[in-house]
């Protein structure tokens, strides 16, 4: 059994606020398997980018994480700064949103990646030049060369995207994160950065782990999907069986409330009732219960925890359905 | 003569961007909007599609008479909104209505939800006691899926689809004959954004109010509206039936746009079906000559270069604006 590049535990994540602890993320558990594409699924405010950004060590500062996130077996939640540092720059790659929050505004884009490709992989200048160069060849940037001597602001969205995706893989990772990539981006813009990671997902070894609120977005790039609520973990598995058979009425409800090109227009689409939950306010039971229509007392008194269902699949429900 | 609510013709909107410097350049301006025409019959939803930049907002604004279009005119049921009176103008701004993408910011934070919803009222319908304001105003908190008990607080109490369904309360409180939306789900949570598509569904249905649906989403653009343009740098591409369009897009943008939203299928992995475009929409300050989509269209030719397109009628209620459709996708 190979071991899994990330090993995830009981990450929970909690931010002060006055004197109240705000629960962002509860008991998150999941592997990231070599070379695999992880999608992980919520709407906003759900804790997909905190549980990120936990095991990075990248929380704002009333943020406090506790659990266990083990990096080919060594622990690296809560470690001290230098090595976190080591280690973003150079074996765990992360891709924000907003690129320009990604990629210091006063350096030439050239710069930016050949100081990462001589700190972390030793190269000389010229031989970092020359990677940064590759770089931007390879997340298919219009005359590279030129570009190299770029600012930042003198790039379009896309083409900063591009840039900062180089910029998370020169250094060969092992993990790529990508934190809603393309959401600020127009459908055609999007269409060519998802080709990119899907390209860069089949021709090198890094695992991608894709943080998105666009179902539509994973169906096609992701091996497995992480479904999250309220911040909880609510279902994992393999994609083609979440989109055949979820198992958790909140997946299910996704599914069919979603605008496809596929659905009939003319036909309403089964909207999920309610809001999602506000994390001051979560209820003692089930986050979704307020919204599920299989809710018993049960639900509203015990939280469901993520349980194996079989080898490959989990969910965390106490009435899950039969995935058929 | 038809009997069209809404006609916009050969619309134009222009912004003057700086001036042209001191030897006299002139000032420059932007074409947000070039050479607009459609109509929108009572009842239907008209979709609007395109990417950043295409003059979907600047058309609904034209409509609305929030900017003023430098060619072109817009008629409401006929007469000409640049021509109308003082009168005529007031009961215009009742019988259109606006819902914007921003739900929060789109509310004044001041007024309770209550005072915010009943207050088109005040101005259109002066004759309304307050009390007969006040039950109208409960009504409608009641239909658009909020409590009559929430009249008194404010918007930064709501979440965002809330705050959409007291934006479209104010709207329809008036009983308007044509309902803009900007963009109006497109900052909603996945699963809050079918409730407050199906409620304007709804509405429509209910009251027959006619609706121009804007948005970047297409999939959301094609559960809303009946017939849909697409635009591209300001620029009509192709104003298409629904069903028409998705099955069988004529003109290389639509074609393209369509092909770039990721299906939900996980059959259909990304590389081998999600088309991507070469590169970037254009400045709208320098838009390429001729066909404004050439420098990204795969079927460019130098014609496309020399010559705008002109629109042609490919079907009943559906025409596009490309030099080569004939001979494409056959
Ligand atoms: N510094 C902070 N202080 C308080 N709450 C925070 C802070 N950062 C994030 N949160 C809250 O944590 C929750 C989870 O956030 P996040 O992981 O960003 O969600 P997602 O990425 O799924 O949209 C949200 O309710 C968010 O408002
Ligand atoms: S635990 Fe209960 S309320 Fe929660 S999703 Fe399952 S059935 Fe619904
Ligand atoms: S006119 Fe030419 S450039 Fe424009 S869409 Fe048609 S083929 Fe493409
Ligand atoms: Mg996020």
């Amino acid at each position: 059994m190979v071991e899994p590049v990330l090993k995830i535990r009981d990450l929970s994540v909690s931010f002060a606020a006055g004197d109240q602890q705000l629960a962002a993320v509860s008991n998150v558990s999941f592997d990231l398997n070599e070379e695999e594409c992880l999608g992980i699924v919520g709407e906003s405010g759900s804790g997909k980018s905190q549980t990120f950004l936990a095991a990075l060590g990248l929380l704002a500062r009333n943020g406090r994480a506790t659990g266990s996130v083990l990096y080919r077996g060594q622990e690296i939640l809560n470690a001290p700064r230098h090595e976190l540092d080591e280690l973003r720059g150079n074996r765990l790659g992360m891709v924000f949103q907003d690129a320009l929050s990604g990629l210091t505004p006063t350096m030439r884009i050239g710069q930016q990646l050949a100081e990462s490709a001589e700190r972390h992989l030793g190269m000389s200048p010229a031989e970092a030049r020359a990677r940064a160069l590759e770089m931007l060849e390879i997340v298919s940037i219009p005359d590279p060369a030129q570009r190299l001597n770029a600012y930042p602001f003198e790039l379009s969205g896309g083409m900063r995207q591009r840039v900062m995706i180089a910029l998370a893989m020169i250094c060969k990772p092992d993990v790529l994160i990508a934190d809603e990539p393309t959401t600020a981006l127009d459908v055609t813009v999007q269409a060519q950065i998802l080709r990119l990671l899907d390209g860069l997902k089949r021709h090198t070894k890094t695992s991608v782990v894709m943080i998105t609120h666009d179902l539509a977005v994973v169906a096609g790039l992701c091996d497995r999907i992480l479904i999250m609520y309220g911040g909880r973990p609510v279902e994992l598995g393999a994609t083609a069986e979440i989109f055949s058979g979820p198992l958790h009425p909140y997946t299910a409800g996704l599914l069919r409330s979603m605008p496809t090109l596929s659905i009939d227009p003319e036909v309403d689409l089964p909207a999920i009732p309610g809001q999602p939950p506000d994390i001051s306010q979560l209820p003692a039971g089930c986050a979704f219960a307020e919204r599920c229509e299989r809710a018993s007392d049960r639900c509203l008194r015990e939280d469901p925890l993520l349980t194996a269902r079989t080898n490959a699949r989990s969910v965390a429900c106490h009435f899950p359905l039969d995935g058929n | 003569m038809t009997d069209a609510l809404l006609q916009v013709e050969a619309l134009n909107v222009d912004y003057a961007v700086g001036s042209g410097g001191l030897l006299g350049g002139g000032r420059k301006f932007l074409r947000a909007v070039s050479d607009i025409s459609f109509e929108i019959n009572a009842g239907e939803t008209l979709g609007i599609v395109g990417e950043t930049g295409c003059g979907k907002s600047s058309l609904g604004k034209a409509i609305l008479n929030l900017v003023t279009p430098s060619g072109g005119r817009v008629l409401w049921r006929g007469r000409d909104v640049t021509k109308m009176d003082r009168k005529e103008l007031r009961a215009l701004r009742s019988e259109m209505q606006i819902v914007f993408q921003d739900p929060l910011s789109s509310l004044n934070p001041r007024m309770t939800v209550g005072e915010i919803v009943a207050e088109p009222l005040r101005v259109h319908a002066p004759e309304l006691s307050a009390e007969q304001r006040n039950k109208a105003m409960i009504e409608m908190l009641e239909r658009v899926g909020l409590r009559a008990d929430m009249q008194n607080r404010y918007p930064n109490e709501f979440s965002g689809g809330q705050c959409q369904r007291i934006s479209i309360a104010r709207a329809m409180i008036v009983k308007p004959k044509l309902i803009v939306c900007d963009e109006a789900v497109s900052a909603l949570d996945v699963s809050i954004q079918a409730q407050i598509c199906n409620l304007l569904r709804d509405l429509q249905r209910e009251t027959g109010v006619s609706m121009l649906f804007i948005s970047h989403d297409l999939a959301v653009v094609r559960y809303m509206a009946q017939r849909i343009l697409v635009m591209y740098l300001g620029n009509l591409m192709e104003l298409s039936p629904r069903d028409e369009l998705f099955e069988r897009p004529r003109h290389p943008y639509s074609r393209a746009l369509i092909g770039a939203v990721p299906e939900a299928d996980p059959n259909l992995r990304i590389v081998d079906s999600l088309v991507a475009l070469e590169g970037e929409i254009p400045s709208p300050l320098s838009p390429p000559s001729g066909c404004v989509f050439r420098t990204r269209c795969p079927n460019a030719t130098p014609a496309c270069v020399g010559s705008v397109p002109q629109r042609e009628a490919v079907g009943p209620a559906h025409t596009l604006a490309c030099h080569h459709w004939r001979t494409l996708y056959d």
